[in-house]
């Protein structure tokens, strides 16, 4: 059994050390692989994975392939690539050049959550609504800005009241301190709110054509 | 592995996972067993549902924003989406399912929900 | 929490969005499992884009006149 770590452009520079790595070659793009991992997955398991697809991102342009792609063996990843080839070349071609930066903003003051027998059915509503409003005022404020200085950006479905904003950032490798400028500009412009911002990722959230 | 906080607040807890939590999402989401399956269909089924309650949830609100309906339809409203809410909780705990599991990915269309 | 905890415990809730959620999707040998799946998708981006459409016409229901 192989795992996939990334699929990249082929040729390329030789592959990184850190683990035992092969490249499946499929026209002009190669899928990155080693073997299978076996046992838990546990946090210590994605962070070595996402080592091995960050050593890989230092030097060239990549697709990350989703956490635990296992296949039979080289064969079937060649098949599997080769029937997504023209979509793969497409999603890649969108990616060069940038990495991805994630952003999540809370509330900094804590709010009771919105639920239990003690809330009334109109009390229940209005706190819906704030949501709603406080999620609609972090996307202009917020995710507008940001993502004008971004070649792409992603939003998440709404997780909780408390977190107005979760979404991710393709932003071009030279952008990123302006990118990350931006967001402690907007972090003193906006004290009622906590930002974070992590990276950089390997474009996860771009990957569809 | 350097750091990847690139910006944060002085105090990153309330940024930090839940780790119980995260464990049973890292274990759940992978491994496609059988025994998924019946998960699996109730996650689609379970899907569906919030994805028409998020819906008429929206389309209630706005009803309240402009309309003029009494505040006894508006509490009547309130106390059914609330229970709505919580009934989608017990089903979510019943099938061992997160709210983040409830979203389906439609390929070209981005995520459902 | 030491800085260098928290930054990692942090950084992990969006790692684990990404690694699990994100990413280049490929199916190998595609069980039957995922295969039934698979057909289930194609019928909700059928209910997804009848809904957004029915939205647009306002042809959902009235939450008022169920009152």
């Amino acid at each position: 059994m192989i795992e996939l770590y990334a699929i990249t452009d082929n040729p390329g520079p030789p592959l990184p050390d850190l683990a035992p790595l092969g490249a499946l070659s499929v026209d002009g793009l190669a899928a990155v692989y080693g073997p299978a991992s076996s046992g838990e997955v546990t946090p210590e398991a994605l962070w070595r994975h996402e080592e091995v697809v960050e050593a890989l991102m230092e030097d060239r342009d990549l697709l990350p392939v989703r956490y635990g792609t296992c296949l039979e063996d080289e064969a079937t990843a060649v098949r599997a690539v080769a029937e997504r080839r023209a979509d793969l070349a497409v999603a890649l071609d969108q990616v060069r050049g940038a990495i991805e930066l994630a952003v999540r903003v809370l509330l900094a003051d804590e709010r009771p959550a919105a639920a239990g027998p003690e809330l009334s059915g109109a009390q229940y509503l209005c706190a819906k609504a704030r949501s709603a409003s406080e999620r609609e005022s972090a996307i202009r404020t917020l995710h507008e800005p940001l993502s004008i200085l971004a070649r792409a950006s992603r939003q998440a479905s709404p997780r909780a009241p408390s977190e107005p904003l979760r979404a991710a950032y393709l932003v071009d490798r030279p952008a990123v301190p302006a990118f990350t400028a931006l967001v402690s500009r907007l972090q003193d412009a906006n004290p009622r709110l906590r930002l974070l911002c992590t990276g950089p990722w390997p474009p996860y959230s771009f990957t569809e054509s | 592995m350097t750091g990847k906080v690139l910006h944060g607040p002085r105090d990153l807890d309330p940024f930090a996972g839940d780790l119980p939590r995260l464990d049973d999402a890292l274990s759940r989401r992978i491994g496609a067993d059988p025994e998924n399956v019946q998960r699996g269909l109730a996650q689609l089924v379970l899907t569906i549902v919030e994805l028409l309650r998020q819906l008429m949830e929206r389309q209630a609100l706005r009803r309240i924003d402009g309309d003029t309906l009494s505040e006894e339809q508006v509490e009547r409203l309130g106390q059914t989406f609330m229970e709505l809410d919580k009934r989608m909780a017990e089903l979510r705990e019943e099938f061992g399912l997160d709210e983040e599991d409830l979203n389906l990915n439609l390929g070209p269309l981005g995520n459902l929900l | 929490m030491s800085t260098a905890i928290a930054e990692r415990e942090v950084a992990l809730v969006d790692l684990v969005d990404r690694l699990l959620g994100g990413g280049v999707v490929i199916a190998g040998d595609i069980t039957l499992a995922v295969a039934d799946v698979d057909l289930v998708y194609v019928s909700l981006r059928a209910l997804v884009s009848s809904v957004a459409t029915a939205k647009e016409k306002e042809l959902l229901p009235r939450m008022g006149d169920a009152l």
